[in-house]
Parts: C-alpha cells; sequence; structure tokens
C-alpha cells in the first residue's frame, strides 16, 4: 500500500527505547517542523517512563498501541536481536520503517524482514549516519573526482567505550549477539562500500575481550582487514577501548590513501575542550542524524526507495558476521556475491 | 644514516677515524667532515677501528657483519637486521664466535615518547594490554644515485624496511607474536604497470601469544616531506594515546625554499637531545660497561620475524603462525 502524503504531516515514531539512539533521534524528530512525533513503545516500563520524561514524549507500554496510531513511519531501536518482530509488526501495520544498525542478528532473520516489507510496499532504510556526514560526503566527492588517483586502502577506526553504562544489552550475548564487532563493524563496513563503489570479497578479523575479561560475555576488540572487489583493502578498528574517563564516547575516523597521496577524515573532530571534574568533548558540529532522517521522510514524502537500503544494512551484517569467522578459522573468509 | 651516526658518534665522545661508501664522493663528504680517512674497502676500514657502524644497504648487512666478527671488531648495524632469519642467525653466531657484541639499531625504542609509552604499560599503569595501534607513514625514500629502497631484494620493502621499527616496538610491548596477517598495496596491485615505482601502504595485524592484538600501519604513500607517526595503546585499565600531529613543539609558516626535504625523511623531534643520539650513547656506555643493549640481537631477529610472516601473508593471502617461519 503505497502511501500518498505530500501536504500531510507525517506521522513517526519509535519502537522501543532500548538503543541509546532513541535519544538522539527523539529531540530531533520533535524539532522537526513537517512531522508529528506521535510518541514511541517500550515494554520495559521503567525504562519507558523515564524517557517519557527526559524527552516529554508519550510512552505506549506496547507495540500494538504505537502502531494504532495509524503512524506514517517508525523508527526501530530495539535490541539487535529482536529487530526482525519488530520490523513485521511495522510493516503489517503498512509503516516505513528506518531499523538501527546492525539490522539484526542473523542472515535469516535479515531476509525475513526484506520480506515482510516488499509484501507490505513499505521503505526499509538502514540507519548509517555516517553517510550523511558533511566531511565523508567531500570525501567521497574527492574519491569520485579521482584527487587521490588509484585507491590503493583505506585505514578507519569507529572505537568507543562500552557502551554497557548506558544500555547493558550491548554487552550481552542474547539480546545483542556480539560485542563490539556487531556494534562496530558496520558503520566503516557500510562506508567503504560506499565510498569505492565496490563489494567485500574477503574479510579478515582478529576478535577478543581483552578489556572485560570474566565480565561480559562477548567481544570487547576487533581488528578487521576487509579487501574489496577493486581491491582496494580497508581496516576497522571496532573496539571498545576508549577508558570510562574518556573525554567522549569515542569517534570515527578514516584514512584513504590512493597514489596522489592521502585523505583524513576526523569526522567528530567540531568539539570543545570543557573542564569540570574532568575534560569532556561537547560536539559543536552538526548531527548526521538529522540529515539521515530527513532523507528517510523524503523517501517517503516521494514515494521511492531511501538511498541506504536494506541491502546495505544487510551487506555489513554478512561482514560482521563473517569477522567471527574469521577469527574462529584464524584465516580470512571469502564472500562470494549477494544474489538479489 | 651515516651522517646521522657519524655526528652522533662525535658527540658521544668518540672518534670517527674510517669512512667507507659505495659512493667515493658521500666517503670524501664526511672524511673531511669529521677528519677521517676514506678506505676503499671494508677489510681496510676495520684495521683502523674498535667498532663499526653499518649504515649501508640491508642486502650487505649480513656479509659485512661477518667481515667485522671476524676481525674482531663490535658492530652496529641498521636495521632490519637481514633480509632473511638464516643471515640474522649468522651473524649472531659469527659475533658469538668472535667474542664482540652486535648491536640492531632500533632507533624507535630511543624515542622518548615510545619509552615513556613503554614505562607506562610496564609499570601497570593501563592494566593488561589489549589492542595496541601503530602508524608510520612517509613517503617514498630518495636517494641520490641508486635508490636501493625501492629494491625489495635489496631493502626488503616497505614492511622490513619501514614497518620493522613498529614490529620490534609491538613486541617489545606486549611480547611474543603468535599470528601475523598483512595487506599491502605492492601485493595488491601486483600486475600493476607501474608496479616498480608504484608507493607503498600497507596494513599488518598481529596475534600475540597473550590473546593482545595489534594493528601496524606502514606507508610510503604521502607526497614527499610528510612523514606521521601514532600510537594508541588501550590496556584494561587505561589508554595512552600519542600523534606526531598533535605534538609539534614548533610549527613554521614560512615561504617555501629550494632545498626540499632530507632524503628519507627522518622525524623532526625538536628535543633537548637527539633520539639517534641517545641511541648511539647506549651503544658507547654498553660497550665500555660491557653491560647488555636495550636491543639485543634474538629481539632484533624477532622483529625480522614479524616481518617476514607479513611478507609471507602478502604472499599468500593467508593468516600466518609465526612457528611458521623459520
Amino acid at each position: 500500500m503505497p502511501v500518498q502524503i505530500s501536504t500531510v504531516k507525517l506521522r513517526v515514531g519509535i519502537m522501543s527505547f532500548a538503543h541509546v539512539h532513541a535519544d538522539g533521534y527523539t529531540p530531533l524528530l520533535q524539532a522537526m517542523p513537517d512531522l508529528e512525533f506521535i510518541g514511541f513503545s517500550d515494554t520495559d516500563l521503567v525504562r519507558g517512563e523515564r524517557a517519557a520524561k527526559t524527552h516529554g514524549a508519550k510512552h505506549f507500554s506496547g507495540h500494538e498501541m504505537l502502531l494504532a496510531q495509524k503512524l506514517d513511519a517508525v523508527i526501530v531501536c530495539c535490541e539487535n536481536v529482536g529487530r526482525r518482530k519488530l520490523v513485521e509488526m511495522a510493516a503489517q501495520a503498512g509503516t516505513h520503517v528506518l531499523c538501527e544498525k546492525p539490522i539484526e542478528a542473523t542472515l535469516e532473520d535479515a531476509l525475513a524482514m526484506r520480506q515482510a516489507c516488499t509484501s507490505a510496499g513499505v521503505n526499509f532504510m538502514t540507519a548509517f549516519p555516517m553517510r550523511f556526514d558533511p566531511s565523508i560526503r567531500l570525501l567521497r566527492d574527492r574519491i569520485q573526482n579521482g584527487d587521490l588517483g588509484k585507491i590503493y586502502a583505506a585505514n578507519g577506526i569507529n572505537h568507543s567505550e562500552i557502551p554497557r553504562h548506558h544500555r547493558a544489552w550491548f554487552a550481552q550475548k542474547a539480546l545483542a549477539a556480539g560485542g563490539a564487532v556487531m556494534d562496530h563493524t558496520v558503520h566503516l563496513t557500510d562506508l567503504y562500500r560506499w565510498l569505492f563503489e565496490s563489494e567485500v570479497t574477503e574479510v579478515h578479523a582478529v576478535v577478543g575481550n581483552p578489556f572485560y575479561p570474566n565480565q561480559i560475555d562477548v567481544d570487547s576488540a576487533g581488528l578487521v582487514t576487509l579487501t574489496l572487489e577493486n581491491q582496494v583493502f580497508a581496516g576497522i578498528d571496532c573496539s571498545w577501548s576508549r577508558p570510562e574517563t574518556y573525554p567522549r564516547w569515542g569517534h570515527l575516523k578514516l584514512e584513504v590513501i590512493g597514489e596522489k597521496g592521502a585523505l583524513e577524515v576526523d569526522a567528530f573532530a567540531q568539539h570543545l575542550n570543557v573542564y569540570r571534574d574532568r575534560l569532556t568533548w561537547q560536539n559543536w558540529g552538526g548531527d548526521p542524524n538529522r540529515a539521515m532522517l530527513e532523507e528517510f521522510f523524503a523517501s517517503i514524502r516521494e514515494a521511492r526507495a531511501p538511498s541506504v537500503t536494506w541491502q546495505d544494512g544487510f551487506e555489513a551484517l554478512r561482514v560482521a558476521l563473517a569477522c567471527y569467522d574469521s577469527n574462529d578459522a584464524k584465516q580470512p573468509i571469502r564472500m562470494e556475491r549477494t544474489s538479489s | 644514516m651515516g651522517q646521522v651516526h657519524a655526528a652522533a658518534w662525535l658527540e658521544a665522545g668518540a672518534q670517527v677515524v674510517a669512512v667507507h661508501s659505495a659512493s667515493l664522493e658521500s666517503a670524501l663528504g664526511l672524511a673531511a667532515r669529521y677528519g677521517a680517512r676514506v678506505c676503499s674497502n671494508v677489510a681496510e676500514l676495520l684495521e683502523q677501528v674498535d667498532v663499526v657502524d653499518l649504515c649501508v644497504p640491508t642486502h650487505l648487512h649480513h656479509a659485512m657483519t661477518l667481515e667485522a666478527a671476524s676481525a674482531g671488531k663490535h658492530v652496529v648495524c641498521e636495521k632490519p637486521m637481514a633480509l632473511d632469519l638464516s643471515d640474522a642467525r649468522a651473524m649472531i653466531a659469527a659475533c658469538e664466535q668472535a667474542d664482540v657484541r652486535l648491536f640492531i639499531a632500533h632507533v624507535v625504542r630511543f624515542f622518548p615518547q615510545y619509552r615513556a609509552a613503554r614505562d607506562a604499560v610496564q609499570s601497570g599503569q593501563i592494566g593488561s594490554l589489549g589492542v595496541i595501534r601503530l602508524k608510520r607513514a612517509a613517503y617514498q625514500p630518495r636517494v641520490s644515485g641508486e635508490n636501493w629502497f625501492l629494491d625489495s631484494a635489496k631493502s626488503g620493502g616497505m614492511i622490513l624496511d619501514l614497518m620493522v621499527h613498529d614490529f620490534d616496538y609491538a613486541r617489545w610491548l606486549g611480547g611474543p607474536v603468535a599470528r601475523v596477517f598483512a595487506k599491502s598495496a605492492r601485493a595488491s596491485r601486483a600486475d600493476s604497470p607501474t608496479y616498480y615505482t608504484l608507493s607503498d601502504f600497507a596494513l599488518v595485524t598481529l596475534e600475540f601469544k597473550s590473546g593482545a592484538m595489534a594493528q601496524i600501519e606502514g606507508g610510503w604513500a604521502y607526497p614527499a616531506g610528510v612523514f606521521r607517526t601514532a600510537f594508541d595503546i588501550a590496556g584494561s585499565s587505561g589508554l595512552i594515546e600519542w600523534s606526531s600531529d598533535d605534538t609539534n613543539t614548533i610549527k613554521s609558516f614560512l615561504e617555501p625554499t629550494n632545498s626540499g626535504s632530507a632524503e628519507v625523511g627522518l622525524p623532526l623531534s625538536i628535543l633537548a637531545e637527539d633520539p639517534y643520539l641517545t641511541q648511539i650513547k647506549h651503544v658507547k656506555q654498553a660497550l665500555e660497561t660491557r653491560t647488555e643493549f636495550l636491543v639485543t640481537p634474538i629481539e632484533a631477529l624477532e622483529a625480522l620475524r614479524i616481518g617476514l610472516a607479513a611478507k609471507r601473508s602478502l604472499e599468500t593471502g593467508r593468516s600466518i603462525s609465526i612457528s611458521e617461519v623459520n
């Protein structure tokens, strides 16, 4: 059921506040003039009440109750495991979906999500906000303009503190299906596929839990090397290697090396050094989530596919899962092209 | 490097008495500056000295070390120690048999920031090691005359010539290495028509026996004059970050000159004492007091072994167990 809504305000909700990003999306949605933020659902009533208070938003204690509000779009922000269920519910209600990453815990669940959205005729967009970061976009323009010449390689860092103090499930295998590798490999994997317009052919990873031994049942560190069809190879450090005293959650940095030199992006460099009881880095730059949300809503209004698709989320998930296979095999893993 | 070491020996209180070089011009220049004698071959030079400092291309390290040892002279030798393990072992054995000392110039250990970070790790400030990131990215070395750096048969290529610094440092921090996986631009572009002039960039992943891991980044891919180094050492209870980008003590905003930059891009460190001098002072003192070197020949051999494992990984596309490299 393709939706026809060009002048009417989109009705938008968030399914689950399990993911920390829900706290970032909510104020952005509340401030957007051309949509109506209806509220959010969370079956964790304590978390739901707290979020309702923090954001001045309406809390629905069941997902069906939120979906009954005749929404145009939802953002699925539950734990990694279980996104399929919420996406299927949303699709059956005829609601377009923006889904947190990694899109699910297994390829089978991810495929079922696509099936649900395709049959219902609703959009599925994967939440990869870094594609909307202006510095990353400039990097892509310069690569495509040939300013680096032939690209040799890239090396990226997406490390952070362990997110368990914000949401415990990130470091619980039953709900996250993995640790640092599941959490952080997908962003840079997606950027590499998008920057170089090439698919991953090989994954090598060393994965471990050197930072929180005997405290968590998932990995806290990973060093990943991807090889793409165009011979570019690219590193990813996805580790939860920043201590809790770090001035900020972490960062996303990326250097691309070509025959004419290199370009390096530090996407979150725009910060103030603020000293109180300890140093903190406070952002004064933009928030790429805003442009990502705008693209999601634009794709709905214009009745077209979003610029970041289910396939993008699926390919990134395949790489994250291959990291674990590589670490088990102690060898690089070959990736076949997805037939789609 | 011969000029840097000669200046350091003089500053450390030694005499530079004899010089030999394949290039008579550079030998004459160095000899004139230090009042040294130019020797037309190594044997003649060895007659004049107590210590010989080998700043020659890597493929010559083995034969010259053996010659020096048989002449009963102590040897200081640039890194990498050799191009293969059998040569490295022969160098160690020859020096032991001749009862002379062998020092491999892994100068990074004498850079104060690297040493301070290692001290912090050793003293338990960051707990047990988790993820080590080391970066050493420069431009293609340029030398007057034949550019032996670009000839892998003579230098071992960027992996051995440049990255061996960080292989040694990583091992100094993290102990024995279990596995090595590598990717490089040259290996990926072996079919390129410009292969022999291709600049290089590599990512090498190490897995330590302790369970810690390291990513070592090396490059000869920047434009001339750019040299960046960094480390990020994360442990179970702390983190050490350092980058050459952020610790310049002096910045210049001057009109360009015609002189260009140093031939092989040595990092500029505005320090009370140049690390190359610190290194030579250490060598001189250890020789005089008969105490152990900060870098033992076995450690230099182990750094080479990691480099050779990385090269084998490039050749085979596999992750290499260090025990496969003998």
